[in-house]
């Protein structure tokens, strides 16, 4: 046994996020550990890398005991992690970001570094040069050298979490084929997953955590079938559930598509993109050409690997970036010259990609939060009642099952579900067209995923359109009518059900249709 | 309810520390701490009228500070409070030179347009600058002080130049007393109804408009009410605008009421101790109102400090300095008690 844990309990206030978690992991095998979002499976990887101390239990690495939460013992003892969000500094080159976390290294020219690392690197078989920078780097090379970073010392338990959340289809098989390099050169690899698919793919073992508990492992993944394991991933909660939303919760089998669709034929198109281009911003190149139009009923699935252009996607619907050429056009009116203001009159609503920035203030009221679009309706100097805003905050919420206390509570001590709820609450209203959904089961747990599902396909029963832009290509096949792949700021190629993941896959790394 | 008692306790032992800090400071410097502490209280709170000269000092530092309440809550560092407070008494100043011999009830209103005017300009410019291209409004209207007191200098000794002064401080010549809102002392019901009409104003301005709650979340989180579809540079112009105005208000009133004329570099310390107040006030336009009858009695009780304790009168500075550093570092330890305490009552 490399690693033993023992009773590990770990509390955040009242949140317990482990709980009584026994682990042991056999040497120089790879290893599983799977959950949905909030079974603890980022807190116990945390805890074996030292980063959090646990409340209860001990750690032995290699039989010798270790002291838990302090990240140099667990780092000298052979540990190491690689964030979930990459945690390489944009402006280095890839050589200074080794450096940054080796031993030695007094006085040194950057030939020297470069020519220092480079060997490194060679040795692990990641193609890269030495001196590009850290943000030159397209995600899959950036998560390799995170992969470098961590092994510059002598680790002998490296610990992925959730690698592939980041990756296309053919950049997860081709990291599944470095770990196992990495395993063959008596490395221990220890990946947290979330999908069986990938899970049954690569690893030797598998361990599940749900709720904070471990309920099952390790067990051999030869003696395990995708039902069995999706079972013990989702739990009770699988009743409720129908098939088709179980495999896309649990990556398990790709789900044919074949929900009812409500698209109305014929019926002029709730978003309508002509050939729009969009400057260069902050988020990338920008758009390059993009034709999409969403009918009312339908729900349009953004695929792609992240940083591909969605977000200026979501920008230019929104009106907030520069369109340099190309129209778009909202419920039938050209909106290419109007504000958010007058987009989101025309029956724009969106859940932004990020919840806690642009989706929340989380330092204010609830109702604040859910009363913004409301406010915004009137003039900037109108009198309010801010008691009838409370009210109705209160009704929307309990309309929608947000757990809260107080409606002048903060909005950062909701939960990400509920939090995720407030939005819902707030822009999918009667009067909603188009809903954008960026990214909107994100760190969410199975119950507040198959909340945000449903909100949308009731939404889509009602006539609105929705683009739905998703990592998670199983969500995407699971809920869309129609598919987008996104490369570079462009529409690589639109997918119709029945939907296959091999080619929608190979869209995705830009392979010709 | 806690979530007003909380911040009030906690300003409260601010202050407290603050004092003591200060006693200290003065006990080792060889001055007597009881005897500045007597004097503290004898000036700002026992002695008869005490009350009177509190609101004096108090009522035009609760205006300003008003203003910085506005502008803070939108998320915008206004500190160019004691510029627009200048530059509002300069351009009332003018106007009442330009209409002299008319009627008060013309002048009156005229100058206090003018004052409101002239401090909102001023902080027109940091504004557009902050919204239009990011520079940071607290070096810009920081900045717009110093230019603000210079062009009040050079008011003082060029166009409104007093000929009859004694040249060793510039001043303008002397308000009409037809057109002055109190005496010298400085404390008139009309300055009185002026605050509390303000007090009010603001207050339903934050609560019980639009603009009050979509500034507080612009504040806190800009990009949210961005994507909410706010045309958030008007929010932010908004505030800058009503929050000069209101320093200019000040200015008005200091210029026609207790002042009656301008002198360079006059109330130097107002704009500071305006933030000071908001701050302490935890930008509650309640607790700024409690805040400023607190630090108008300090004010006053500067007077008292020389002739009980021997000290300077600069010491209020200093008092004043020692809570606002305790109040800017916002101490964890204090922040535990409170959240300690918070615990305490949300279980009782």
């Amino acid at each position: 046994m490399i690693l033993e844990c023992r009773n590990l309990t770990v509390r955040y206030g009242k949140v317990t996020a482990l709980r009584d978690v026994d682990v042991q992991l056999e040497a120089n095998r790879i290893h599983a550990v799977v959950g949905q979002n909030g079974a603890g499976k980022t807190t116990f990887a945390r805890v074996v890398a030292g980063l959090v101390r646990p409340d209860t239990g001990d750690l032995r690495m290699a039989g010798a005991p270790i002291t838990a939460g302090n990240v140099s013992i667990s780092r000298q003892s052979g540990i190491e992690l690689v964030h979930q969000s990459f945690a390489l500094p944009p402006s280095f080159t890839v050589a200074e970001a080794m450096q940054f976390g080796a031993d030695g290294g007094t006085l040194f020219t950057k030939k020297a570094l470069e020519r220092r690392w480079q060997a490194h690197l060679d040795k692990l078989d990641i193609r890269v040069r030495a001196d590009r920078r850290i943000r030159d780097l397209p995600v899959e090379l950036q998560q390799a050298v995170e992969i470098a970073r961590a092994l510059v010392s002598d680790a002998k338990l490296l610990i992925l979490d959730e690698p592939t959340a980041v990756l296309s289809p053919e950049g997860a098989a081709r990291l599944f084929d470095q770990v196992r390099h990495l395993r063959d050169r008596g490395v221990t690899v220890v990946l947290i997953l979330h999908k069986i698919r990938e899970v049954l793919a690569v690893a030797e073992t598998v361990t599940v955590l749900r709720g904070g508990e471990r309920v099952a492992g390790p067990l051999e993944t030869t003696q395990i079938d995708s039902d069995r394991l999706a079972e013990l991933i989702i739990g009770s909660a699988s009743d409720e559930l129908d098939e088709e939303d179980r495999a896309a919760l649990t990556g398990a089998a790709i789900p044919a598509h074949a929900h009812a669709s409500a698209v109305s034929d014929g019926a002029a198109p709730v978003l309508d993109m002509r050939d729009v281009s969009t400057l260069r911003d902050s988020d990338g190149p920008g758009l390059e050409s993009i034709d999409l139009s969403i009918r009312p009923g339908e729900i349009v699935g953004i695929a792609g690997v992240e940083g591909n252009g969605q977000r200026s996607l979501v920008r230019t619907i929104a009106g907030l970036a520069n369109v340099s050429e190309g129209t778009v056009g909202l419920d039938g009116r050209d909106v290419t010259r109007k504000s958010l203001a007058d987009r989101r009159v025309a029956g724009l609503r969106i859940i932004p990609f990020e919840r806690n920035v642009e989706g929340l203030s989380l330092n204010s009221p609830l109702w604040e939060n859910w009363s913004a679009l409301g406010l915004l309706r009137k003039p900037l100097f109108a009198t309010i009642s801010p008691g009838g805003f409370r009210r109705g905050c209160v009704q929307a919420l309990d309309n929608w099952d947000v757990v809260y206390a107080d409606v002048n509570q903060h909005a950062g001590s909701l939960s990400g579900g509920n939090a995720q709820k407030l939005i819902l609450s707030r822009e999918i209203d009667e009067t909603a067209r188009l809903v954008i959904a960026a990214q909107p089961t994100r760190g969410l747990d199975i119950g507040a995923t198959a909340f945000v599902w449903d909100a949308l396909r009731r939404a889509r029963a009602r006539d609105c359109g929705i683009l739905f832009v998703s990592s998670d290509l199983d969500e995407i096949f699971d809920i869309s009518d129609r598919v987008a792949v996104m490369v570079s700021g462009r529409i690589q190629a639109v997918f119709e059900p029945p939907f296959e993941i091999s080619r929608v896959g190979a869209a995705m790394t830009g392979a010709v249709q | 309810m806690i979530g007003n008692v909380v911040p009030a306790v906690r300003a409260a032992v601010f202050i407290v520390i603050a004092l003591v800090l200060c006693g200290v400071i003065f006990e080792i410097a060889g001055f007597s701490a009881p005897l500045m502490f007597e004097s503290i209280l004898e000036g700002a709170f026992l002695r008869r009228g005490a009350l009177e000269q509190a609101l004096r000092w108090g009522l035009p530092m609760f205006i300003t500070a008003l203003g910085v309440v506005i502008s803070f809550r939108a998320g915008y560092f206004n500190i160019g409070g004691q510029g627009q407070f200048y530059m509002g008494a300069i351009a009332a100043a003018f106007v009442a030179e330009w209409l002299k011999g008319s009627p008060a009830a013309l002048v009156i209103p005229a100058c206090f347009i003018a004052g409101m005017t002239g401090g909102a300009l001023w902080a027109l410019w940091p504004g557009i600058l902050r919204i239009k291209s990011g520079a940071d409004e607290v070096i810009t209207t920081l900045m717009g002080n110093f230019i603000a007191s210079l062009v009040l200098v050079y008011v003082t000794a060029g166009p409104l130049k007093d000929p009859s002064g004694s040249g060793q401080q510039a001043s303008s010549r002397p308000l009409d007393a037809a057109y002055r809102i109190s005496n010298s002392i400085g404390l008139s019901p009309t300055i009185i109804v002026i605050a509390i009409l303000t007090g009010v104003l603001v207050w339903t301005l934050l609560n019980r408009t639009s603009f009050g709650v979509l500034a507080g979340l612009a504040g806190r989180n800009p990009t949210m009410v961005e994507w909410q579809g706010a045309r958030v540079w008007r929010i932010g112009l908004a505030s800058f605008l009503i929050s000069g105005a209101l320093a200019g208000l000040a200015g008005t009133i200091e210029f026609m009421g207790p002042n009656g004329r301008l002198a360079g570099g006059f109330l130097p310390g107002h704009g500071f101790t305006a933030i000071l107040i908001a701050l302490v006030a935890n930008l509650s336009v309640v607790g700024t109102a409690a805040a400023a009858l607190f630090f108008g009695g300090l004010a006053s009780a500067a007077l008292f400090l020389p002739i009980l304790a021997g000290l300077p009168s600069a010491a209020i500075d200093i008092i004043n300095a020692a809570i606002s550093l305790f109040i800017t570092a916002k101490s964890g330890f204090i922040d535990r008690l409170a959240n300690l305490g918070k615990g305490q009552w949300t279980k009782s």
